[in-house]
């Protein structure tokens, strides 16, 4: 029977199924944080139990860590804690940490395919939803809680039900490929299908413009199926896929036989069926910003912010959200978007601080100055993308700006580390979620591509990136 | 079980309100319960008793894997959330710690209960007794992976 990706995948890791019922799935990978993982190694602890596979488990610390200077300790006490049990827990268990000070320091889902741990038709859990990041590389990647995480660090398994094949196509040639993103052609299918459109499935991307992006384009694309509801995004592999993990850390010794298996086996046979099916046109995609508080709530740069008795006719639920989600953002409708001015801004992020972010954002950047009413940093997503993009200069460049050149991790991303939005701050983003509160208790996100961000520090209002003088 | 209704009509309630992300240093489950639902409701921990359940609308729990949120809204006395759906990590972790029930209702069922009211939950026959109106309401029947690691009181009890 002709399967999809997905399907292969799954079906190739199931340990012991329940006739009808459940699968005992294996895993391949787990990566571990300081933030999600403290209850599972005590959990373990409680019960006499080891840690199954340390070796196919690897650890870092990302969530709460300061990304100001490393050679300072850490002020507050708790994140400190947290940390030094993290520390704690991967010694008495064996487990390889990357913790703050190493040079593979960095965002759990940047550094898992920098070091060569992501790898095609595996599987691949974290305490993290946007572990679904590295299904661009043609693996099962999705985000568990901390009882799951303890059920894998035991069993090196998890029970799952299947989840259902969803396909996503994007066919067509961007206009603008520099303005037009893998950020932007994520926020306008989620804005398409919804924060709940792929509620119980597996997205595969697939069709010329998903096989056109870089590898890391479409890291930022898998990254945000989470914010559609899916519990993981897909891409088949191919060679730039291969190429990008060829001669990494912990590349397989016999990498160029998997490949051989990979480029035969890893892709949705050409009749397979899918649950779901939607598809855009990539002409159709500007770049994009979102105007309230869900990932859903995107428009085209060049649009107006909208009436929420617009949204009526579809649902009435639909409307007060957009009216509650308005007066927390503090916008009017009917305002263009390129009126909106904003405090601070932020490039980083699982969504978007790899090496092409920050190589694109520069090239906006260069040469100009942030706004002198904007506060502006660049976080590059591990100690990796630093020390490549330094060597590149591209700090330079965002130096020269007066951005904030940091070191790694989530940073301003969820508000739990010392990066936080102020209450009623405004914040270009080029993180993933714009909950009310995310980035700091009142703070206002605005999610947009890395050049989007990087345009509205200089200008200090949104503008259409596509009418920049890019360097 | 019975309980009181704590009611928020809104679809997407996410896990950054649920459970803001500055609070997710915090180990003790009695300290995190404070903060439940404080993006929010502000006021809930002073409402909240032991006991109660949460209505709400579509896709609740949308957003991170922190368990810390059923954690915090256990922990704060809520024994089940009913709502028109849920996202799944959320879904799961509510019952893989055996924190809450996520129950699953329809949209009449939605506008139908109101806050305040004392329902009864039966999950061995998927109904749902509004005491307060006297009412009798259906709850969708959870899956079977679902159903088995609530009966067993959790994933780690939990054998097929």
């Amino acid at each position: 029977m002709p399967k999809t990706l997905f399907e292969k995948i799954w079906d190739s890791h199931v340990v012991a199924e329940e006739k009808n019922g459940p699968s005992l799935l294996y895993i391949d990978r787990h990566l571990v944080h300081e933030v999600t993982s403290p209850q599972a190694f005590e959990g373990l602890r409680l019960n006499k139990r080891k840690v199954r596979r340390p070796d196919l488990t690897i650890a870092t610390e990302d969530h709460n860590v300061p990304t100001s200077d490393r050679s300072l300790p850490i002020v507050d006490q708790i994140s400190s804690i947290q940390i030094k049990t993290l520390e704690k827990n991967c010694k008495d268990f064996g487990i390889q940490l990357f913790g703050i000070g190493s040079p593979n320091q960095g965002i759990v889902h940047v550094i898992g395919p920098q070091l060569g741990i992501t790898l095609p038709g595996s599987t691949i859990v974290c305490g993290d939803s946007h572990t679904s990041t590295q299904g661009a590389f043609g693996a099962l990647a999705f985000g568990i809680g901390t009882s799951e995480v303890e059920h894998v660090l035991a069993t090196q398994t998890l029970w799952m039900e299947k989840l259902k094949p969803f396909e996503i196509k994007v066919e067509g040639k961007r206009k603008n490929p520099f303005a037009v993103t893998a950020k932007d052609i994520i926020l306008s299918i989620i804005k398409r299908i919804g924060t709940a459109g792929g509620t119980g499935t597996v997205i595969e991307y697939r069709g010329q413009t998903i096989s056109d992006l870089t590898v890391e384009q479409r890291m930022t694309v898998c990254n945000m199926s989470i914010e559609a509801g899916a519990r993981a995004g897909l891409i088949a592999p191919d060679e730039k896929t291969f190429d990008y993990i060829r001669g990494k850390k912990f590349t397989p010794k016999n990498f160029e036989d998997l490949v051989d298996d990979w480029r035969e086996n890893l892709k949705t046979d050409s009749n397979a069926r899918f649950d779901k099916t939607f598809s855009l046109d990539a002409k159709e995609i500007a770049p994009q910003v979102s105007w309230g508080t869900n990932p859903a709530m995107v428009s085209d740069v060049t649009e107006r912010i909208p009436f929420p008795e617009d949204f009526a006719k579809d649902d009435l639920n639909q409307k007060n959200a957009a009216e509650k989600a308005l007066q927390y953002m503090d916008l009017k409708p009917g305002t263009p978007i390129t009126d909106i001015y904003v405090d601070r801004v932020f490039i980083g992020s699982c969504t978007n601080a790899r090496l092409e972010d920050l190589i694109e954002s520069s090239k906006v950047v260069k040469g100009k100055k942030v706004s002198p009413k904007v506060r502006a940093m660049v976080v590059p997503g591990s100690q990796m993308v630093k020390k490549q993009a330094e060597e590149m200069g591209i700090d330079k460049i965002f130096k020269d700006a007066n951005f904030e050149w940091r070191e790694s991790g989530c940073s301003m991303c969820l508000g739990m580390n010392p990066d936080i939005l102020g209450p009623g701050e405004r914040c270009a983003s080029t993180s993933n979620r714009n909950f009310e509160g995310r980035q700091g208790v009142g703070g206002r996100t605005h999610l947009v591509s890395p050049v989007m961000a990087a345009a509205a520090a200089i200008k200090g209002h949104f503008v259409d990136v596509r009418e920049m003088d890019v360097n | 079980m019975k309980g009181n209704v704590i009611k928020y009509e809104q679809d997407n309630i996410d896990t950054d309100v649920i459970l803001p992300g500055t609070y997710l240093k915090i180990h003790d489950y009695s300290e995190l319960a404070k903060h439940a639902m404080e993006g929010l409701d502000p006021n809930f921990h002073s409402k909240v008793k032991e006991g109660d359940f949460i209505v709400a609308g579509r896709n609740f729990g949308c957003g991170s894997s922190r368990e810390h949120a059923p954690i915090a809204l256990a922990h704060s006395g809520i024994k089940a959330v009913l709502a028109l759906s849920f996202a799944r990590i959320f879904y799961r972790n509510a019952v893989d710690g055996a924190f809450l029930l996520p129950i699953e209702i329809d949209e009449d069922t939605l506008k139908d209960i109101s806050e305040g009211d004392e329902l009864e939950i039966n999950i061995d026959n998927n109904e749902i007794k509004n005491l307060t109106k006297n009412k009798k309401y259906q709850m969708k029947p959870f899956s079977e992976l679902i159903g088995k690691i609530i009966a067993a009181g959790g994933l780690f009890k939990f054998n097929p």
